[in-house]
């Protein structure tokens, strides 16, 4: 069957993007439409005393300035919902940035002029911005989502207490912000008491029901389209309060409206990764094994929610540990909401993976050979048995190609002209999701295949490897495949995050293929017109569009006569549920550091990684370079600053939030172990666009070491602390 | 962004006069920095005077020198010939700056008047004595990794952004205006001024002058220069610390030296006191270190930026080294 599925097959959507005919969110022109600038509080704490539209309103072009005063009551709706709040219903300011008034005008200039012209005059209070300034308030939060913020297995603190050897460090990472290259963009278009939303969304199932619950709307009432994404990383997978606003005014008013969220504003917006500090104690035995692992984190909240998305996973599945403890604190603060960043793990993944490099020094032991020394093969929360775990297998392919086994450990050892060489090794690790998925799939009387599902895809590839997947399972050339996704008109699926969509949809997309070609080969064998006709259907088999005897391939059919024949497409859909799991890896890098002036090339990256079944190895190398490169600048330069007294972002650009560039970016080695993982119903796939992240800001650090003798445990590693 | 005007320049003196009579006005040649600051409010105008057909492009050899013209793109001139053979650190300079894109468009004459990259003065939000004179100075106390630790003030410490800039001072370049009142010649040392009280004030132009091009003497040090950028990525992105070092040795020993500095100071700063530390002696670690000893006398570092004391002074030795300096 598999003609297409693992091969590098190329973006069916590759030509669309690159001529400009995929059509993102903001570039639907809909007639009519008003464009929206939202006005950010530019305190961070305290109340609205006066808002003056006038000059605003004024302004040519202007339609509506909306502001607590006159916009509808909302209901600030639970998950997806993360912020608590919903801005213009009150005076209160809870962060710099809070939308506090909505212009509507006829063009997108004359709305940003006029949010300039809005007045408002605020009664100010002193914010706090960032963990160390309220230290003395640190608690732990109540569970999110079910999931506790303490995490206990065996009895972590007279393990340590007894340990042969200990180790005890602090880690920590700034603010960061997703930047998708595409801005949020909303376009709200009412039609009586229904509402279609040209939404940039990671699931728009999710925000269907979301939007709905906000507006007091039955879901039904609500269409949520999304073709194409612009990048998302979490940024779009909860729902913002500009949507619902937009949304609102647009009802208000009774015009659409569009909405685009301006570069700085989405450093406010749509969620961020959490300031983060970790404390981190290892207890061992001298030969390495771990006893003892005890995790105290501390994440940046906002005033009006407490979730942490900053989780300690690694620390209680990575490694077989019989005593640990984990307390995932938070500290309320004058900021934004964070929200989930891709891989929500790796801040505390970073500590783990530094503190396992420290204690590997100090017993005497290879990085590598100490994390061997801990494997597992039991889910140590569950105490089952992976059904595919090859996490070994990674370490050894990584390690080999990499040439680890000639590594001289000595930190300092290796300089090359004026820069010292240093080698770092990482684990790689993230929990994939998997979420209920319905897939249609029909073909017509010209042969052609449509595949509908409401899944998404968020620049990963889903239009490809679906198409992939339905081309297999029916025995078709991939160009008759047209997949139909990111809409709430076709059959439901989940959210893309959590690296749950192919886990997610794999299953049901070729379940409904599979069943289409099973009843297109029952037609043909069922029909005195068919050159198949008595066949026992499991004696026919479809390829390139064909169906043919498997003993006599002169005997043959095809789709397109089978269906024109019937007179009427064959449809079939198809349901079939995953189970969550984890995907693994190993990464192993060089970095340059310079002597003089402490600045940190990487150089050369190889990765390994367990997914389960490649289903492309084009994208699943796509998600590996995208990793390792955002790993890159996560260890060296992405930093969300945030001044210390006025709680409002100095850096909400991308001229001053570093992100690596072509010139940071070093060739990559990709690696994949490729085996199916038997309990996967996703043809043995596994869930990975997040994993190849998760090890490479550690990597980067642990090389650093090797390189320089300096270890840096608050990041990012700028050349100034290694100097 | 506010609607504004827009008229195209047909010569020099065209350009001076629309925007010496109309309100508001102010020129545009690529426009890189300008619709920036305009769109992001920290800087409005309601008439843009378009400069980009006059004739000041061109790049020539002019005695013993090399003229260029304002209008001359940044890769056009870091291409061009004469200008890295006789000005390495000139082309070095230009290279190091901004994307591909951008040097394509930016003209020179815009390099000089780029606006400082301050966080607090680009957010329309903060408060900001450069862009709201007399509405204070968050980065004083606030973040200021980026901010100088020379020649600042009470009322300013944001750095100048251009690298071009540097590597004219290191060349004693001179620029040229054309005003309502003629034409004129501002040495580039003189051109970019200190923040002091007026830190919205940041050159020697008057109103309606523009500049028509610039001119960069020939010299041996010149011949035998170079530009070092460090900076928090390896291309795209602004100093943390630049040096701009021209060089001329005799038999080991200094004969010219000029030593220019990005990303440490309010303007494009040349350091009399390192160079005299060096000029007429060996050029010995010694020396070195002495030189960049007198290049941080008086720097007054905060919390943040308090790095750049030592790494300005290894960013010098490490150029000198590459000049034949002792490694």
């Amino acid at each position: 069957m598999s003609e297409l599925v693992g091969r590098a097959v190329d973006r069916v959507d590759g030509r669309a993007k690159v001529t400009g005919g995929a059509r993102y969110a903001a570039d639907n022109p809909v007639p009519g439409a008003l464009q929206g600038f939202l006005v950010g509080s530019t305190i961070a704490r305290g109340e609205i005393t006066g808002i003056d539209t006038s000059a605003a309103r004024a302004h040519p072009g202007v339609v509506a300035v909306y502001t607590h005063r006159d916009m509808p009551r909302l209901t600030a709706p639970p998950f997806p919902y993360l912020k608590g709040f919903i801005p213009l219903q009150d005076t209160r300011i809870h962060h710099s940035g809070q939308p506090v008034a909505l212009v509507l005008a006829e063009t997108v200039e004359q709305a940003h002029e006029a949010a300039a012209l809005v007045e408002v005059s605020y009664r100010a209070e002193q914010p706090k911005a960032v963990i160390e300034d309220a230290l003395d308030e640190v608690y732990l939060p109540a569970p999110f989502r079910d999931r506790p913020n303490e995490i206990v297995r065996g009895a972590g603190e007279a393990a340590l207490a007894g340990a042969e050897v200990r180790f005890e460090a602090d880690y920590s990472s700034p603010t960061h912000h997703h930047n998708p290259i595409e801005p949020h963009a909303t376009t709200a278009v009412w039609e009586g008491d229904r509402l279609t939303l040209h939404e940039t969304a990671q699931g728009v199932n999710l925000t269907r029901g979301t939007v709905a619950a906000a507006l007091g709307l039955p879901p039904q009432n609500v269409r949520v389209i999304s073709p194409y994404l612009g990048g998302g990383f979490g940024a779009k997978g909860p729902l913002w309060p500009h949507t619902i606003l937009t949304a609102a005014a647009a009802r208000l008013v009774g015009r659409p409206v569009k909405l685009v969220l301006s570069r700085a504003q989405m450093f406010t917006s749509n969620g961020h990764r959490a300031q983060f500090r970790q404390n981190l104690r290892l207890g061992a035995t001298r030969r390495g094994v771990l006893t003892a692992i005890v995790d105290t984190s501390t994440a940046q909240l906002s005033r009006t929610d407490e979730a942490i998305f900053n989780r300690s996973d690694s620390a209680h599945l990575l490694y077989a540990c019989p005593n640990v403890h984990i307390r995932h604190r938070g500290v309320r603060l004058d900021v934004a909401t964070s929200s989930y960043m891709r891989s929500p793990e790796t801040t505390a993944h970073f500590g783990l993976e530094t503190a396992l490099d420290e204690l590997s020094y100090e017993l005497g032991l290879d990085p590598l050979e100490l994390r061997l020394r801990n494997y597992t093969e039991v889910n140590p929360e569950t105490g089952q048995r992976y059904t595919g775990k090859h996490l070994d297998a990674c370490y050894r392919m990584a390690a080999e190609a990499f040439g680890w086994a000639r590594r001289n450990p000595r930190p300092g050892s290796t300089k090359d002209g004026e820069e010292y060489v240093g080698w770092g090794m990482a684990t790689e690790t993230h929990s994939h999701g998997a979420m209920p998925a319905t897939a249609a799939v029909s073909v017509d009387a010209e042969g052609r295949v449509l595949l509908r599902i409401a899944t998404q895809d968020i620049g990963t590839g889903t239009y490809t490897v679906i198409s992939q997947v339905a081309a297999d399972a029916l025995g078709m050339p991939l160009d008759r495949i047209t997949a139909r996704i990111g809409d709430t008109a076709l059959p439901e699926a989940g959210l893309s995050a959590a690296s749950a969509t192919v886990a997610s949809v794999t299953g049901p997309v070729h379940r409904a293929a599979t069943a289409v070609r099973d009843a297109v080969v029952a037609k043909a064998v069922a029909d005195r017109r068919s050159p198949l006709f008595g066949l026992s259907p499991e004696r026919v088999v479809t390829e390139h569009g064909h169906l043919f005897a498997a003993d006599d391939r002169r005997r043959r059919d095809s789709y397109r006569d089978v269906v024109a024949r019937g007179g009427q497409p064959v449809e079939a859909t198809g349901s079939v549920p995953n189970t969550p799991g984890h995907s693994f890896g190993a990464v192993f890098l060089e970095v340059r550091v310079h002597a003089r002036y402490g600045s940190v090339r990487v150089t050369r990256v190889v990765t390994a990684h367990d997914l389960g079944r490649v289903l492309n190895r084009r994208t699943a190398r796509g998600q590996v370079i995208g990793g390792v490169n955002w790993g890159i600048g996560y260890a060296l330069m992405e930093h969300t600053v945030l001044d210390r007294r006025t709680a409002r972002v100095v850096n909400p650009s991308l001229s001053s939030y570093l992100v690596p560039v072509c010139a940071d970016a070093p060739s990559v080695e990709t690696l994949f172990v490729d085996r199916p993982d038997p309990g996967s119903t996703a043809l043995g796939a596994k869930g990975f666009g997040e994993t190849p992240i998760t090890g490479v800001p550690a990597a980067i650090g642990n090389a650093v070491f090797h390189a320089t003798g300096r270890r840096v445990r608050d990041l990012p590693i700028t050349q100034d602390k290694l100097l | 962004m506010r609607a504004f005007g827009y008229t195209v320049a047909k010569d020099p003196a065209d350009a001076v006069r629309l925007v010496t009579t109309t309100p508001g006005a102010t020129f545009i040649a690529g426009g890189t920095d300008l619709l920036n600051l305009m769109k992001d409010g920290a800087q409005a105008h309601d008439h843009l005077v378009d400069l980009n057909r006059l004739d000041m492009a061109e790049v020539r050899a002019q005695g013993a020198g090399v003229r260029i013209g304002a209008l001359a793109r940044m890769r056009h001139v870091a291409e061009h010939r004469r200008v890295r053979e006789g000005f390495p650190v000139l082309a070095q300079a230009l290279l190091a700056s901004a994307s591909p894109q951008l040097r394509n468009m930016a003209a020179i004459g815009g390099n000089l008047l780029q606006r400082t990259r301050c966080g607090y003065f680009r957010d329309s939000g903060s408060a900001c004595n450069k862009r709201e004179p007399g509405s204070g100075c968050p980065a004083l106390e606030g973040y200021s990794r980026g901010h100088a630790i020379l020649g600042g003030s009470d009322h300013c410490i944001a750095t100048h952004p251009s690298d071009l800039a540097v590597a004219l001072l290191a060349l004693d370049a001179s620029v040229h205006v054309l005003g309502p009142d003629g034409a004129r010649r501002i040495p580039i040392a003189d051109f970019h001024l200190l923040p002091g009280s007026t830190p919205e004030r940041e050159n020697a132009l008057r109103r309606g002058e523009l500049i028509t091009h610039v001119e960069v003497p020939d010299s041996h040090a010149a011949a035998h220069s170079r530009y070092l950028k460090l900076r928090d990525r390896a291309t795209f992105e602004f100093a943390v610390v630049s040096v701009a070092a021209a060089l001329e040795l005799r038999g080991g020993v200094v004969r010219d030296v000029r030593l220019a500095f990005g990303g440490v100071a309010t303007k494009p700063w040349r350091s009399a006191e390192a160079e005299a530390a060096l000029r007429g002696k060996p050029l010995t670690a010694a020396n070195v270190a002495e030189a960049g000893r007198a290049l941080v006398r008086g720097a007054a570092p905060r919390p943040d930026n308090a790095f750049k004391v030592e790494l300005v002074q290894r960013a010098m030795a490490g150029v000198l080294a590459e000049l034949g300096g002792p490694r």
